[in-house]
């Protein structure tokens, strides 16, 4: 038995297997059921417009396209537009996610810019981690998909796992989100809701816009230590 | 930390009621954040109610603690992350050295964490040769400056855009400028070259989820998701009454933090972070560890009357509304939480006697409570503080600061609780202030011990007629005597 946990038992005057469990980690039927809870056609209307409004003040730029052809090339031709901020080598890193495959990036993109992805496997060497390393520091541009989308916030929700690599929406300086209409949820509430109901995985990150800091005089400034500059693709239209 | 004495703190404050650029920096604090964070609030349905909500899931989790502690170790554990409990903050800078030096750590990268201010990290990992770097910006800035921060979420709020263009230009051999864009990408190409090539990250965390066994992190800047992620090794440090039982727990406290914090209804990254990489992630570190700090906690929770202190969530939102804190700065307390939070929670972990400067500088206006996301009744542990000092407790080993003050306060409560007595007091007060100098209808000078009152200050001199006496002679004369 760990002694500072006896001693927090101690404090709190209660004793260990005391049925406890039960009270702490309780929940509301409410939360536990809004993920499913059915979502008025008007309120999934007004969704887009509550992205285009909190995406303003964050500084995310929001692209709507009908698919993923046109998605891929709204993306070919805004990396052709920009160039790296560290170095010259014009290289983008993405998740490997079907969605992702969609875009065709690969015949789309110049010559000059080269399209890496994530690689798939069960385990990792040493030498494999230190190569893909590189190749994202080397990446100007890196593209995530996510798995959820939330309408009162702009947010979206990356989940850890096989092909999500953690340093592609952070490292690159500009980061590029594609995320199917479908996945859109009301708030970060519904969010979780919805996580509760599934495994967390070992990691996962919820990202409202690019990085910022306020730390000199409390002014606001976009592009600290993340990316710089983002962009978020809503693929298809809202159902 | 370096420890600080009544004397110190009088000369600190004293200095900075008079620095005009401190409250300058301050006041922008106040107004972009302090002001604001009530009306957020009124954004989470149902209004005020969010800060009584969020305060029972906080109590829920605080009078639960060993089973939520259990809960957060054994699923951190399960994912092949590893959980250290810390008795003392030596302990933990301890187990931090270990974990360096087994891997042979030469450079470390700091997400911002005031647990380890509070227990001295940087200083003990500079000392075995390894390079510290604050990643944050504000953490930064006042490291390259060699002072500590001044604002649990703003460290370097005490400075002006120009003297952090001078530091840069000094430190960084960068051109000098005042503007904010630009000093900001100093920092984070500077930053960038550290946080790629460090051993080791180290951050604090904001609170944790006990059932699913994750940290959660909450930043702006994407400092602290680099800490986390890019060195082969990550530690966070956190106190054991930081975490949360549930994801149902973080919807109301986060949206709670970040509101009080810095205004917004969501900060730019939320990290949950469960453990070190697993076999099929390319990256993430391949070392986790949870150090869960104790450090005189578990004995603030022993007690009834300050329990609710371990309620805090760290926002930094009672500095952003405080007379005292907004007059005097954040290095004045002494101590690494600093404001109304700092002048209740430092007492308790470093002693009351030694401390009782902070609660006694305090106005105990209740702007603190008013603004308090968690609804903490500051106030009320402030003035307990300061009943201790007065009267002594020998559980919490304070002794009777003065036998003046006690026999004084004694009195006071004697008088208080018989009219005739007080009466008879104020009667004579009354002929007696005719002695006492004025100015515009004020005195000047207090005579004895109340003096001090009147050192920086005028007193208002006794009415003619006390609002007992009018009230009385209204009952018995009619309405308009």
């Amino acid at each position: 038995m760990n002694p500072i946990i006896e001693r927090v038992r101690k404090a709190l005057g209660v004793q260990a297997g005391d049925g406890r469990e039960r009270i702490v980690f309780a929940k509301s039927d409410d939360f536990v059921h809004c993920a499913d809870a059915p979502v008025a056609p008007e309120e999934r209307a007004g969704w887009m417009d509550g992205i285009r409004a909190e995406a303003k003040a964050l500084n995310l730029q929001v692209h709507e396209c009908p698919d993923l052809a046109a998605c891929g090339a709204a993306i070919a031709a805004l990396a052709a537009e920009r160039s790296p901020e560290w170095g010259t080598l014009r290289q983008i890193m993405r998740w490997s996610d079907p969605l992702l495959d969609g875009l065709g990036l690969e015949s789309r993109l110049p010559a000059d810019i080269a399209v890496k992805v994530v690689p798939e496997a069960d385990s990792f060497a040493e030498n494999e981690r230190q190569d893909f390393r590189r190749e994202v520091i080397a990446s100007y541009i890196g593209i995530t998909t996510a798995d959820y989308l939330l309408a009162d916030t702009a947010s979206i929700v990356l989940l850890g796992g096989k092909g999500r690599a953690r340093s592609v929406s952070l490292v690159p300086s500009i980061h590029i989100a594609v995320v199917p209409a479908g996945r859109m949820v009301a708030s970060y509430r519904r969010m979780l809701s919805a996580l509760n109901a599934r495994t967390l995985p070992s990691h996962a990150t919820v990202i409202t816009g690019p990085s910022k800091t306020a730390d000199i005089e409390a002014t606001l400034v976009h592009g600290a230590h993340g990316p710089r500059e983002m962009h978020l693709f809503v693929v298809g239209a809202v159902e | 930390m370096h420890s600080q004495t009544p004397l110190k703190y009088r000369e600190l404050a004293a200095g900075a009621v008079k620095d005009s650029q401190l409250h300058r920096a301050l006041g922008k604090m106040r107004d972009k954040v302090g002001r604001n964070a009530v009306n957020l609030y009124n954004q989470i349905a149902p209004g005020q109610d969010s800060r009584r909500a969020a305060k029972a899931v906080r109590s829920r989790i605080v009078d639960n603690l060993d089973v939520v502690l259990e809960t957060l170790a054994e699923n951190i554990r399960a994912r092949g992350g590893q959980v250290f409990l810390a008795d003392t903050g030596a302990d933990a800078v301890e187990y931090c050295l270990q974990v360096a030096r087994r891997h042979q750590v030469r450079r470390v990268v700091k997400g911002k964490s005031m647990l380890s201010e509070e227990i001295c990290l940087n200083p003990a990992l500079e000392a075995a040769g390894i390079e510290t770097v604050e990643t944050d910006l504000g953490e930064y800035i006042v490291q390259l400056k060699g002072e500590a921060p001044s604002h649990i979420i703003a460290p370097a709020i005490h400075y002006t855009r120009d003297q952090v263009g001078a530091l840069f230009a000094e430190k960084l051999g960068e051109p000098y400028t005042d503007d904010p864009p630009s000093l900001t990408a100093m920092a984070r190409k500077a930053l960038r070259e550290k946080m790629l090539t460090a051993d080791m990250g180290i951050s604090g965390g904001n609170t944790a989820c006990a059932e699913t066994g994750h940290v959660t992190i909450v930043s702006n800047e994407g400092n602290i998701r680099m800490t986390s992620t890019m060195p082969r090794v990550h530690v966070v440090l956190l106190g054991i009454e930081k975490i949360a039982a549930t994801l149902e727990d973080h919807d109301i406290l986060l949206r709670m933090l970040t509101r009080a914090a810095a205004g917004q209804k969501i900060s730019t990254y939320i990290s949950y972070v469960g453990g070190p990489r697993l076999p099929e992630e390319p990256d993430g570190p391949e070392e986790f560890h949870l150090v869960l700090v104790d450090n005189g906690r578990s004995r603030i929770l022993a007690d009834p009357d300050f329990r609710e202190v371990l309620h805090c969530v760290r926002c930094g939102g009672c500095l952003n509304v405080c007379p005292v804190y907004l007059n005097i700065g954040g290095h004045s307390y002494g101590s690494p939480y600093c404001g109304p939070i700092g002048a209740v929670f430092t007492p308790l972990t470093r002693g009351i006697g030694e401390c009782s400067h902070l609660c006694q500088g305090e106005t105990l206006c209740g702007a603190c409570k008013q603004v308090c996301p968690v609804d903490n009744d500051l106030p009320r542990m402030l003035s307990l503080l300061r009943a201790k000092l007065a009267d002594g407790d020998p559980k919490w080993d304070v002794r009777p600061q003065s036998r003046a003050a006690k026999l004084a306060f004694g009195a006071w409560s004697a008088v208080m609780s018989r009219r005739g007595l007080y009466d008879a007091l104020l009667g004579l007060a009354r002929l007696g202030q005719r002695l006492l100098p004025r100015r515009n209808g004020w005195i000047t000078k207090l005579p004895g011990p109340l003096g001090g009152w009147t050192r920086g200050r005028d007193f208002p001199p006794l009415a003619a007629e006390s609002f007992g006496e009018r009230w009385a002679r209204r009952n018995r004369d009619g309405r308009d005597a």
